[in-house]
């Protein structure tokens, strides 16, 4: 099937009627095919991985998402910094505080970025705190400031934040819990474990998933039937029994990211056997193509019949499954933790405060303790996006 | 007011004869009684009409003498449990007991028309005449002897034999039949248990319907047919089917006759558990309104998270259970948009929440270091209950030892003071004094042979309120150097742990008697029995009279098991009251329990009801909930 040169495509499709035969009406020349642009040269040359990040690029709605997910995953590694507080620090004078709203004009006049401050006292009449704002003082935010003090990656010594409450203030954009706990300073920490958790998470069940299925697909016979009993018996567990048994069997002693690793390896097990299947199938079908079989005859070992040539074949498969997977990890652990049979504090994750967010109290009196919530559905649909667009980008020859 | 309150209890109950109730009767010669709505057809049917259902001498509530109105007949009270065994509750709240407790705290006759005690041993009992069973069967002596020959002394009924109250130096009462309302029972020394023990909020029912029972005992029916009976229940033999059967405080068995103000009917579902009046009830107003006020109660079952959420809805007339402190707020809101009206009564526990070191743990080097006092006064002084009571109570309750409340008698400021100020210097050298010497990076604190003290909560993770507490004391506890871990489990698991001298601390309530009067037993208060978190194995020693478990021989145990002992062999309430002292005096000295705070509010969601009490104390035993501020006199008004 030869299409027409390029330059020479009119603005209607020429499909849009079946009897309306498109005629150039410019005499054929031979000569045109090779006066390509140059953007058409380097197409027409890119390299494959060049090809998918062209065809990314398209995709605006994944685009977005995995800079959204950037700014979150940037949390991982200065948690401690973004943070104007750590996660347990409690303010006993602080209970319930609903959020507080950042100000930048008092009385008609630019002052940057302030809060009021608030003062707590006890409503006996309705049994809770109410909160009087101050509106007379603003007290002025810092910024790359000195605060809190905390170990950086548990060694140094540090006391840098990005912003800081105001001198002898406090600032809690997004309210307190029942202990006086900055929400915003727990959904940052939080999310140093709950993201990371699904990257971990997924990337053990991908090299178990790959391994495993790649042998069974490949070997074939008893390997594999050994590998497919193996998935079924995995498959049949109830998982909810399970999980209560592995973490029940968790040390208390252990420290938050032993539990932390634990949990990860726990769904990292669990979760393999569907991308082996998939994995598995996809190498059997592959396997006798003509070219599997010309490599087979060549003298190729098996490593690089599956790597070199058998693999390239289902990696967009592959990279969709997994960003698809990383998201059912971040529920995972929410469900878990939500079940109180995942993380505790001191360790905080989405889940961790979900958990304590559950109760009629806090949808009535407290809702802006359901802000993690609000967190979790935009990572969830932000990888969701993300995969949508990888999958679509992996295969840039299929339209 | 503690002297006076004895007085009068030692006026009122133990002397040496003493015929309480006598009077009650005789100031009722002719009352004439009202016809509930609820029977008038059933009456046309052929039930007796109320003069002839209610025994005599009346049982008469002077709704005015105890500061509540006369009610209306009628209405349907609609509440929320959390378990299909709740039907039991029914048979605490409803709370007709022989003898039960007023909410002073007095024992006052109330099935039975009177009792006397001679020496503290011999314990004669009248029934009013005419008193009837919910189904209309006589309630005579019959009924006690049944239990007390054919039942608790029957070893295929009741294999353990005699209940522990019934035993004096294990000896039982020698139980005598004087007429068709009058028997006896005597013992050879005092039996200081006995009355108490049947004011319980689940008491043990020394009496059960003769009548309907018999058909299922083996010796007055054909045992052929009781065999056919029970395995067509899938049960092995006639014994495991009279005790399904005879099942007087589960309220599972609706053919069971009662004398509880609401009897069980045959119900649609388990999770919707119907009760009606009982229409031979003993009680009536001053107006001649037989009692209970309101005509059937039903109960749902829903899940405990949800208790909160369906009474701030306006689902239920009457609750308590299920609700917490924390849910206060929440009422309070649906108090303003007026949907229920909220009670706040003070839970009469010892504490609300009580830190237990296990003083039977299996690791040698922490048991000897949570025997030493030193150490308990300082986990003690460490912790600050102000701030406690502010977060987690607004303030409201008290920090305190978990001990008697100044609502009991036997109170002293200082039972509830002792080592409880915040004074974390005093506990850090205290600390320092018996060797627990600070080191490591963090410089927490290690054990003399220089392995770190860790020290593991468990706790039954049922109660958010525990939980952040038990943040707030860790976070005190590391400032002196102990490095805590809380671990939320459930309480099967930490009582067996217990026992197994695993659990190193729990966190529990305190205890269940925060009120008593010093006629009431000890039994919390020392190693008793082997469910008790702080000496399971001691407790475990004395329940089996010494075949399990170990002696104790850490002396302020010894000493409590000792005083025990004589409280059981006490007459009179002076001796009784000097033994509480003691007991008292030395969990003040010796911190055994480490309270945090105690009279904590207990929310109660009331809608549409009258006469329920504003300010009272809610508990279970004495109180049995609401039973103690007598639920069969709440009532729905006339619209």
């Amino acid at each position: 099937m030869v299409s027409p040169p390029n330059n020479e495509r009119p603005n209607s499709s020429p499909h849009e009627n079946e009897d309306d035969y498109y005629l150039s009406k410019h005499p054929y020349q031979p000569q045109a095919k090779t006066s390509l642009a140059r953007e058409q040269v380097a197409l027409a040359s890119a390299s494959r991985w060049k090809l998918v990040y062209y065809r990314f690029k398209k995709h605006r709605l994944a685009v977005f998402a995995l800079y959204t997910l950037l700014l979150f995953y940037l949390c991982v590694p200065f948690a401690e910094q973004i943070a104007p507080y750590s996660a347990n620090t409690r303010n006993s004078d602080y209970l319930y505080a609903p959020p507080q709203s950042i100000h930048l004009f008092h009385e008609g006049k630019w002052q940057g970025p302030f809060v009021y401050p608030m003062k707590a006292s006890v409503n006996l009449e309705f049994m809770r705190w109410d909160y009087e704002i101050e509106t007379q003082k603003p007290m002025h935010l810092r910024f790359f400031c000195r605060g809190e003090p905390y170990k950086y990656l548990g060694t140094f010594k540090l006391d840098f934040h990005l912003v800081c409450p105001p001198e002898n203030g406090v600032f809690y954009p997004l309210g307190t819990d029942r202990l006086g706990r900055d929400l915003l300073s727990g959904l940052i920490h939080g999310a140093r474990l709950s993201l990371t958790l699904g990257l971990v998470g997924v990337a053990i069940s991908m090299v178990l998933g790959v391994v495993l299925g790649g042998l069974a697909g490949y070997l074939g016979g008893l390997v594999d039937g050994a590998i497919q009993r193996l998935i079924e018996i995995l498959r049949s567990l109830p998982e909810l029994p399970l999980w209560m048994a592995l973490s029940a069997a968790m040390p208390v002693t252990w420290s938050p990211i032993a539990v932390y690793l634990g949990l990860t390896v726990i769904l990292g097990l669990l979760d393999w056997p569907g991308l082996a299947r998939a994995v598995r199938a996809k190498i059997m079908a592959l396997k006798q193509e003509d070219y599997a079989k010309a490599a087979l005859y060549m003298g190729a070992s098996p490593s690089r019949i599956i790597f070199r040539h058998l693999l390239p074949g289902f990696t967009s498969h592959l990279i969709a499954s997994a960003t698809l997977s990383i998201p059912a990890m971040i529920l995972g652990e929410t469900a878990l933790s939500f079940l109180d049979l995942g993380l505790r504090r001191p360790a905080v994750s989405w889940g961790v405060l979900l958990n304590e967010a559950q109760s009629i109290s806090v949808v009535v009196l407290y809702p802006w303790l359901m802000a993690p919530m609000l967190v979790v559905i935009i990572v969830v649909l932000a990888f969701n996006f993300l995969g949508d667009g990888l999958r679509d980008a992996a295969d840039p020859y299929h339209h | 007011m503690s002297k006076k309150g004895v007085a009068s209890t030692l006026m009122c109950l133990w002397g040496w004869l003493l015929f309480v109730g006598v009077s009650q009767a005789l100031a009722t010669p002719q009352l004439r009684l009202i016809e509930p709505p609820f029977f008038v057809n059933a009456v046309k049917a052929g039930l007796p009409p109320v003069q002839q259902r209610v025994p005599t001498p009346h049982h008469v509530t002077d709704m005015q003498a105890i500061n509540r109105q006369e009610g209306e007949y009628g209405g349907t009270l609609k509440t929320l449990v959390t378990r299909e065994k709740d039907s039991r509750l029914m048979n605490a709240w409803g709370y007709a007991r022989l003898l039960g407790y007023t909410p002073e705290l007095h024992l006052k006759p109330d099935i039975l028309r009177s009792y006397s005690v001679e020496e503290g041993r011999i314990f004669t009992f009248e029934l009013r005449s005419n008193h009837r069973w919910s189904d209309g069967a006589p309630f005579t002596s019959q009924d006690f002897r049944f239990w007390y020959e054919d039942i608790a002394n029957n070893d295929r009924l009741r294999p353990g034999g005699l209940p522990s109250f019934l035993l004096v130096e294990g000896k039982p009462p020698r139980f005598k039949v004087l007429s068709k309302t009058k028997f006896v029972y005597a013992w050879h020394k005092p039996n200081p248990q006995f009355l108490p023990e049947l004011a319980k909020a689940r008491p043990p029912f020394i009496y059960r319907p003769y009548h309907y029972l018999k058909q299922f005992h083996a010796k007055y029916a054909d045992i052929k047919q009781l065999s056919i009976w029970a395995e067509q229940r899938r049960l092995r033999g006639w014994a495991p089917l009279f005790n399904r059967l005879d099942d007087m405080y589960g309220a599972r068995n609706a053919d069971l006759p009662t004398l509880q103000p609401w009897h069980r009917l045959f119900g649609e579902s388990a999770r919707r558990i119907v009760f009606a009046r009982n229409p031979f009830f003993h009680r009536v107003d001053s107006k001649g309104k037989q009692l209970p006020y309101i005509d059937r109660v039903i109960m749902t079952v829903v899940d405990n998270k949800i208790v909160a959420t369906k009474t701030q809805a306006g689902e239920t007339h009457l609750q308590a259970r299920g609700l917490k402190f924390a849910d206060i707020s929440l009422l309070k809101q649906a108090q303003r948009r007026g949907v229920l009206s909220l009670k706040l009564w003070r839970i009469s526990k010892g504490s609300q929440i009580s830190i237990l070191p296990n003083l039977n743990v299996a690791d040698k080097r922490l048991r000897k270091l949570f025997q030493n006092k030193h150490f308990r006064h300082a986990l003690s002084l460490a912790i600050n209950r102000k701030l406690i009571n502010k977060v987690l109570y607004f303030g409201l309750a008290v920090p305190a030892n978990d001990t008697v409340l100044p609502k009991s008698p036997l109170f002293m400021p200082h039972y509830q003071t002792a080592w409880t100020n915040h004074a974390p210097e005093v506990a850090n050298k205290l600390l320092d004094e018996i060797g627990l010497k600070r080191q490591g990076i963090n410089a927490m604190r290690h054990l003399p042979d220089g392995t770190p003290l860790r020290i593991i909560v468990e706790l039954s993770g049922e109660r958010q309120e525990q939980i952040d507490a038990m943040e707030l004391v860790a976070a005190d506890w590391r400032d002196i150097g102990i490095e805590v871990f809380v671990k939320p489990s459930q309480r099967d698991v930490i009582r067996a742990r217990a026992l197994s001298g695993e659990l190193m601390m729990s966190v529990w309530t305190g205890f269940e008697n925060g009120i008593p009067t010093a006629h009431m037993l000890p039994d919390d208060y020392a190693p008793t029995r082997s469910d008790f978190l702080s000496w399971p194995q001691w407790g475990l020693y004395y329940e089996s009279s010494g075949n399990a478990g170990q002696l104790p021989q850490w002396l302020p145990a010894k000493r409590l098991i000792d005083l025990y002992k004589d409280f059981l062999r006490t007459q009179g309430n002076g001796q009784r009251e000097s033994i509480w002292r003691d007991i008292l005096e030395i969990h003040a000295n010796n911190t055994i329990h480490i309270g945090l705070i105690s009279q904590v509010r207990q929310p109660v969601a009331v809608k549409d009801l009258q006469n329920v009490p504003g300010d009272a104390f809610y508990g279970w035993d004495p109180g049995a909930h609401f039973g103690i501020h007598r639920m069969d006199a709440f009532f729905f008004p006339k619209q």
